[in-house]
């Protein structure tokens, strides 16, 4: 079964033909070509495939593409404005906040997701918030550095 | 200078905005996707395995069998990293649950997928093995009937007179630790893609090894190796997994039958019998004299390599080689055996070897400091060797500081001030030292280019897989021929414009790949000197370079841009070629010669809380050490540093590949987890040591990983008094520990 499906994505409308069984990630990757998103362990556990759905972390690999209709979706190529970089890809830029950076844009997109919860969260709010992404190179340090400076950046 | 400073890393801007290349994104027009069927048993015999009624799906365009590779074949069936002895598809027999025994190739992975399903087989058990100990006993049953042992790989070191040692001995300690599988775990799986015409290949593939890579697959086309063309874009983290050649093979020889490009990627459950980290039982006899002096020290290391070879002798022979550990021991006798066993087969994992053997001696180290009333930081210091001295393979150890290290990482964690228990809460510290050798003997071109525009181009096969190596060559090469940063381009690996190199692996790039890039540099600055000499008639030796300026050392100081300088000599580009070759190697027979070029050397110390309630171990504090000679980058010699330790964590304390029947029971995040920030220390620090008069970076690479599993072992004994000699320290081991010692004292 397929059909024809209304996403907005990155502040776009775009029409897809999908099937009904087709996670958001693979919709996402192989037919809009947005390669941010990435799939790691497929069932939900290590937030590489992270996007934010109404502005919420989602794995994008466990929803099914038609459950995203009609909802705003956002991935990390959607972040940049002007060809300028958001406040906190410049943070994890600055820090270094990544080795393989595979995880990376999950990891940006849930800081995101936290910084418009929570502007000034502590180390220990950090943590708990992005638990669920997962960094095998174990860059996690620079990561919580990142993430409290582009909070302070946002702040102004 | 570039050199030292903490530049961004150069790709860092397609890190964050997510448009970086890795191999998972490509797709090229006529694609076709595999998908592997794999065996359900451990150890059988293939009696059938017919594929006719896949192939003639719709959308099914090739099956590769092992019916492909007969006498009359245009391919050979097997290949390996160090040894070919793996089929690239399993034809007689299978050794593994989850050996490749077809690749179908279809227009979409769901009809590759559905078409597994009508390949069919048969095949008769055979009695599988396990245990490397059961593997290496006569009459076991053997992974490959025609070599006769079930031996893969034998490394052996005899030094003095182990017996004579042991008499000299007041006290001898034998203890047996054991390491489990463990999952290497790249985010990106391993993914290749194959373009085979009659009489050429390229691929592109998520490897760290693209001249091996190189070899294995002209063998297996049987092409020359100038008709083959490894590409490698960066890889979404790689950890030794995707060390030397791994999928490849399969997919060239599909792509050739389906004569359209032909990708595979794999899932979760693929990797996982892709590729582990090597079980290892090591047991450890020491003799020690009552002030703490070591005598005699005798290892008998029995690895589980799984059914093929992979990188198995390397790990044999690292393991075996530094099992004694960084101390001055008289009389030394190492047996290291890797055995085939009906399991996936087991290769390179981030701290090569080290870490199992890091984690026996250094457990025992702190044994017999116990036994003998010594504090562990002594007992260390009056066994470690110093700078100069001969070590267990008669060589000579240059350049050592096992001292300093493990002085600055219990001077970083407090070694001096008790650890404070509460109630249930037990807190205690530990510590563990780390040598670890790199590939010798070894060789790595580099080749440089100086464009009419000023760009320095830089052509080396290390592969960016997130350690940063791109940013580092661009930083020797910037200051070795002296151009900004920002002139110099890093050119992605690929076989057919970027020179040899071995691997990308052993903590080795930075040296290697460096050093022939600074040999390049060496005649591309003598190139321009030239050239500016023939333009004004002064000397080659009155002009220097630097900042993209070559000037005249007279008191004039006229400089002009090196793009300038060649512009006016009419020189559209300078070439210039670079290597850096290693020398070494062992005898055989008793593993005495020059076991490694120079030794990666690290240190570590924990401080842990353990609940005695739940067994649950808290890493609450480590620092890490390591000796980088010098520095080249310091924000990638700390996410190095750091991440080594991040990622220790998991075999310490809860990775573990648990097998069922040779059937992995724990393949994907929800029953194997990795490190989370929930297990980061809250306080996690690290410093590289350097050599003031240092002259040639080793780089850190791995030299912080090793030492984590024993640092929170011991520091757990010091909180607890429990002594686990079995990886990982779960909470069940701790608590059925905690138990029985309650009953026993009791």
């Amino acid at each position: 079964m397929s059909q024809e499906l209304q996403l907005h994505v990155n502040g776009e409308p775009r029409s897809v033909e999908v099937g009904t069984h087709e996670t958001l990630l693979g919709v996402l990757r192989d037919k809009l070509k947005l390669f941010g998103s990435r799939g790691g362990c497929n069932i939900g556990y290590c937030g590489a495939c992270t996007v934010l759905v109404d502005d919420k972390p989602v794995s994008s690999c466990i929803m099914l593409a038609v459950q995203a209709e009609g909802k705003r979706l956002t991935t990390v190529e959607g972040l940049s404005e002007d060809d300028k970089l958001h406040p906190i890809q410049q943070a994890f830029l600055d820090h270094s906040a990544f080795q393989c950076s595979y995880c990376t844009p999950g990891f940006i997109l849930t800081t995101k997701a936290l910084l418009a919860e929570n502007s000034s969260p502590s180390r220990e709010e950090i943590r708990e918030y992005l638990v669920g992404n997962l960094c095998r190179c174990g860059s996690y340090y620079n990561i919580i550095e990142a993430v409290e400076d582009a909070a302070g950046r946002m702040r102004g | 200078m570039n050199v030292g400073k903490a530049v961004p890393y150069i790709d860092a801007l397609e890190r964050v905005d997510g448009s970086i290349g890795f191999t998972i994104n490509l797709e090229f027009p006529g694609m076709l996707y595999a998908r592997v069927l794999r065996s359900p048993s451990p150890h059988a015999r293939l009696l059938k395995v017919d594929a006719s009624r896949a192939e003639h799906l719709p959308g099914v365009l090739a099956v590769l069998t092992g019916a492909d590779f007969g006498p009359d074949s245009d391919m050979e069936l097997f290949y390996g990293g160090m040894m070919s002895d793996q089929p690239v598809v399993a034809r007689d027999k299978v050794r593994y649950v989850g050996e490749p025994i077809a690749v179908i190739a279809a227009e979409d992975p769901e009809t590759a997928e559905r078409a597994l399903s009508f390949i069919d087989v048969e095949c008769e058990d055979l009695t599988p093995v396990y245990d490397p100990y059961e593997a290496d006993t006569e009459g076991a049953p053997l992974v490959h009937d025609e070599y006769g042992t079930n031996v893969c790989s034998y490394f052996k070191l005899r030094h003095g007179d182990i017996e004579a040692g042991f008499a000299e001995a007041d006290r001898v300690f034998e203890h047996r630790f054991y390491s489990p599988a463990a999952q290497q775990f790249p985010l990106e799986p391993h993914v290749t893609i194959a373009s085979v015409d009659d009489d050429s290949a390229t691929v592109w593939s998520s490897t760290q090894a693209p001249y091996p890579v190189r070899e294995s697959v002209a063998k297996v086309l049987r092409l020359p190796e100038d008709r083959v063309r490894i590409v490698v874009p960066p890889l979404g983290g790689g950890y030794g997994g995707k060390n030397f050649v791994k999928l490849e093979p399969m997919v060239v020889a599909v792509a050739r039958k389906a004569g359209r490009p032909v990708k595979l990627s794999l899932s979760r459950e693929e990797e996982v019998v892709t590729v582990t980290k090597h079980p290892a039982v090591v047991t450890i006899k020491t003799g020690v004299k009552a002030d703490g002096t070591l005598t005699a020290r005798k290892v008998d290391i029995h690895w589980s390599g799984g059914a093929y070879a992979d990188t198995t002798p390397p790990v044999a022979r690292g393991g075996g080689l530094t099992a004694t550990g960084p101390y001055r021991v008289p009389h030394a006798w190492v047996d290291s055996r890797a055995m085939y066993t009906n399991l996936p087969q087991a290769g390179s994992f981030r701290g090569l070897a080290v870490n199992q053997v890091v984690w026996a001696y250094e457990s025992q180290m702190d044994i017999i400091a116990d036994a003998l009333g010594m504090d562990p930081l002594e007992f260390r210091l009056r066994n470690l060797i110093d700078e100069g001295e001969n070590w267990v393979t008669g060589e000579s150890m240059e350049d050592s500081h096992y001292k300093d290290l493990i002085r600055e990482v219990a001077d970083k964690i407090g070694w001096d001030k008790p650890s404070r228990s509460e109630g249930h809460l037990k807190r205690g510290k530990g510590l563990s030292v780390t040598l670890k050798s790199t590939i010798t003997p070894s060789t790595s071109r580099a080749s440089l280019k100086l464009d009419a525009n000023g760009t320095l181009w830089v052509f080396a096969s290390s592969v960016e897989m997130g350690q940063g190596v791109k940013t580092v060559l661009a930083q020797i090469a910037a200051d070795a021929v002296g151009v900004p940063l920002e002139q110099v381009r890093i050119v992605d690996p690929d076989t057919s414009v970027t020179p040899y190199d071995m691997t990308t692996s052993s903590s080795r790039s930075t040296f290697s790949s460096g050093g022939a890039i600074r040999d390049a540099a060496h005649s591309l600055k003598s190139q321009l000197l030239d050239l500016a000499s023939e333009m004004t008639r002064h000397e080659p030796a009155d002009f220097e370079i630097a900042d993209g300026f070559i000037r005249s050392k007279n008191p004039s100081g006229k400089e002009i841009l090196l793009a300038e300088l060649l512009q006016r000599s009419g020189c559209d580009e300078l070439f210039a070629e670079g290597s850096l070759e290693t020398e070494g190697g062992l005898d055989p027979e008793t593993g005495q010669g020059k076991g490694s070029d120079h030794w990666h050397q690290g240190a570590g110390a924990a401080e842990v809380e353990v609940d005695t309630e739940t067994g649950k171990v808290t890493v609450l504090r480590y620092h890490g050490a390591s000796y980088a000679s010098k520095v080249i980058n310091p924000t990638n010699v700390r996410l190095q540093n750091e991440g080594n330790v991040v990622y220790g964590l998991g075999p310490a304390l809860f990775e573990e590949i648990v097998f069922d029947d040779g059937r992995v029971v724990n393949p994907n995040l929800d029953s194997y987890p990795i490190p989370s920030l929930e297990d980061v220390p809250k306080h996690l620090t690290s410093s590289a040591l350097e050599a003031p008069d240092a002259k040639v970076p080793y780089g850190v690479g791995e030299n912080t990983l090793p030492s984590v599993a024993a640092a929170i072992g011991n520091a757990v004994f010091r909180a607890t008094g429990i002594r686990i000699y079995d990886l990982p320290i779960t909470p069940e081991k701790m608590l059925r520990a905690l138990r029985a010692k309650q009953e026993y004292s009791k």
